[in-house]
């Protein structure tokens, strides 16, 4: 067995006392970002790329940090649905249904608890899935040429319109500015200065750091101003802290469905959490008996999106680290952290530096373990952070913001430009258009291009590369069946509400 | 309407953006697709997008967009406007104050838009500019520009 000698190696890496200190610090922090109001996963692991470098982090620690703050986020977040009713994020929204309601029936202990452990189970569940399908695909992979990837990066921008749901359009206006954005900057092959005005701030492009806090820290601190605090208050944490043996059984079975559901949806490029808590709450809510409280305050209804989320946190990692194309908003910011350290993920990291992906896995396991037995006694103290008011947070978000922003280059330019950036995303997000797109099509473009036109040289400019293997034609076709899921999906919404005008499909 | 008006302005943009690009073609070429068709192709996506934009009747219009939607009045405009005045006046000022002023500056004034207390804000703004620059610059070697309070180092 390669595959556990390898991975008794990345314990190896993750086990050593440096990396578990930095996991255990990224977890903390995750924990304290993803519970904060307005700041998720992708704020958390954008502020601490900077600072990762200036610490001089090796890359596989760097890498250690940033996965504990992801999964931290992502358990962080449901503290605030649970207690707050107020997701932090929104793959945390469906937590609210159920959790909130628990809280305020008294159980808000065994409310977090449980969501801890689903949380802990989905991610452990996610991180087999990881161990065995990622290097399988990682030798699959390492048949792609440069027009597969092409045709591969279409479809991960096509999934992500195609399951972006209401909204399919702005998702692919997004992703087009996006994938715009990154061609401004000196053409690497000809030489050629694109887009810049002759401005040298913008000679090697916009710097993803600056377009990632432009576009969520910067816009979310807009919108924060909109409601100075509404005076909501958390509910406290009393009672019995710990779920029992019975509640424990009682959600197990959802746990696991949840969890294979949602490592499948973190694995899809494009799709992530936020997809995946819902599918898996609304599969369960069908699965259920008649007499079932969800949207009451029924526990499988807050397991099902707790575990669905982590798991998919996890499964995100695959495309992300096999095939270099990342699933989420969040593996695409990690992405570009790789870059920074010039490493270049893809199926050869996998031969060529097993230290850096098996510690990644590994850590994963022990980020996981860090966070539930933190997680339970921790709580009281994670509520206390609640409520912190805006006037102390925004200024605090705002100065970290501009520092993580200023340590990449040190030049005000990056400042003034991640303001620029951040005012046209706010307006983007007035007018309803995801972000999380154009981030991820920013991360693709430049990779689209160079695989486009390296593809294009091998075939001397025909076209008909892009179509000339199996692996394309699989591709293509489901690139086809998720352009045909959302028009059929509109028709069919359509013809319902022709019918019964009155009904909404919740 | 205020999607219709986007529309519009994107694709103005793009065309504009889509006569500048026009001009680029490299010296001297190894390739077949030069540095301009793929910009091009993307902004004749996005054009195309804009049109959708301004022929389609925005769908959901009646229902809220999420969470984070607001109605927007004037009240939140002036602020939303003196929140990135602010910023870009952090900005300018990041370098040329040094880090440890500017953020004082900008922590009060961010602090009072955010409805703290004058008494608040003025030790929020002071305790984040000097905690700030401890924890970044001396403990996680982050340089920050020092500005006006160079002399004070050594």
């Amino acid at each position: 067995m390669d595959t556990l000698s390898y991975l008794g190696q990345g314990f190896g890496v993750a086990l050593s006392p440096y990396n578990l200190f930095t996991a255990l610090c990224g977890t903390l922090i995750g924990t304290v970002v993803g519970l904060l109001p307005g700041l998720g996963p992708i704020n958390g692991v954008a502020l601490l790329i900077p600072i990762a470098f200036a610490l001089g982090l090796p890359p596989e620690s760097a890498l250690i940090l940033l996965a504990a703050v992801y999964l931290g986020c992502e358990y962080g977040g449901r503290i605030s649905s649970i207690l707050l009713n107020i997701p932090g994020e929104a793959s945390a929204v469906m937590t609210t249904l159920d959790g909130y309601p628990l809280a305020r029936q008294g159980k808000a202990g065994v409310a977090l608890s449980i969501s801890a452990w689903s949380s802990f189970l989905g991610g452990f569940i996610a991180t087999c899935g990881v161990v065995i399908f990622a290097p399988l695909l990682a030798k699959w992979a390492v048949a792609f040429g440069p027009a597969e990837y092409f045709v591969l990066m279409v479809f991960a921008i096509v999934c992500l319109a195609g399951m972006a749901g209401n909204r399919p359009m702005k998702t692919a206006i997004a992703c087009c500015i996006g994938l715009f954005l990154s061609c401004v900057g000196i053409d690497s092959n000809s030489g050629v200065y694109r887009f810049t005005f002759g401005s040298l701030g913008l000679a090697d492009g916009i710097q993803f750091v600056v377009l990632v806090l432009g576009l969520f820290s910067v816009s979310e601190i807009l919108v924060l101003l909109e409601h100075t605090h509404r005076g909501q208050k958390a509910l406290e944490a009393s009672g019995r802290m710990l779920f029992n043996l019975k509640e424990g059984a009682f959600v197990l079975a959802t746990n696991l469905r949840s969890g294979a559901i949602g490592f499948g949806l973190g694995i899809l490029p494009g799709a992530g959490a936020t997809l995946a808590s819902a599918v898996a709450y609304m599969s369960e809510k069908r699965l259920a008996h008649k007499d079932n409280q969800f949207g009451k305050g029924d526990l499988r209804g807050l397991a099902a999106p707790e575990t669905a989320n982590s798991a998919s946190a996890c499964g995100s990692m695959v495309p992300m680290l096999t095939l270099g194309v990342p699933g989420s908003g969040t593996t695409a910011v990690m992405l570009g952290a790789l870059t920074l350290y010039n490493i270049t993920p893809g199926p050869l990291l996998f031969q060529n530096q097993p230290d850096i992906v098996w510690g990644l896995i590994a850590s994963l396991f022990v980020a996981n373990v860090m966070l539930i037995v933190m997680n339970v006694p921790m709580i009281k103290v994670f509520t206390k952070i609640l409520a912190v008011p805006y006037w102390a947070l925004v200024p605090a978000i705002a100065i970290i913001t501009s520092i993580g922003v200023y340590a990449v280059h040190a030049t005000t330019f990056d400042l003034f430009l991640m303001i620029i950036i951040g005012v046209a995303g706010y307006i983007l997000r007035k007018l309803d258009f995801p972000l999380s797109a154009i981030l991820l099509g920013f991360i693709l473009g430049g990779l689209m291009e160079q695989n486009l036109r390296r593809a294009l040289s091998i075939s001397d400019g025909s076209l008909g590369i892009l179509f000339a293997s199996p692996i394309t034609w699989g591709v293509w076709t489901l690139i086809a069946a998720m352009i045909a899921l959302p028009i059929y999906r509109t028709w069919r919404n359509n013809a319902k509400r022709a019918g019964r005008p009155a009904v909404a499909d919740a | 309407m205020y999607q219709r008006i986007f529309g519009l302005v994107l694709l103005l943009i793009c065309i504009g953006l889509g006569i500048v690009a026009w001009d680029y073609h490299a010296p001297f070429s190894y390739e077949p697709v030069g540095p301009r068709s793929y910009p091009l192709l993307l902004l004749l996506l996005m054009g195309l997008g804009a049109i959708y934009l301004i022929a389609v009747k925005p769908a959901g219009a009646h229902e809220p967009a999420n969470e984070h939607d607001h109605p927007m009045d004037r009240h939140v405009l002036i602020k939303v406007t003196s929140c990135v005045v602010v910023l870009t006046v952090y900005a300018a000022l990041f370098e040329t104050l040094g880090f440890i002023p500017a953020s004082m500056l900008f922590g009060i004034v961010m602090a009072r838009l955010y409805e703290g207390s004058w008494l608040a804000s003025v030790i929020a703004g002071v305790v984040l500019a000097i905690g700030l620059y401890l924890l970044f610059d001396k403990a996680l070697d982050v340089p920050l520009p020092l500005g006006i309070l160079a002399g004070l180092e050594n």
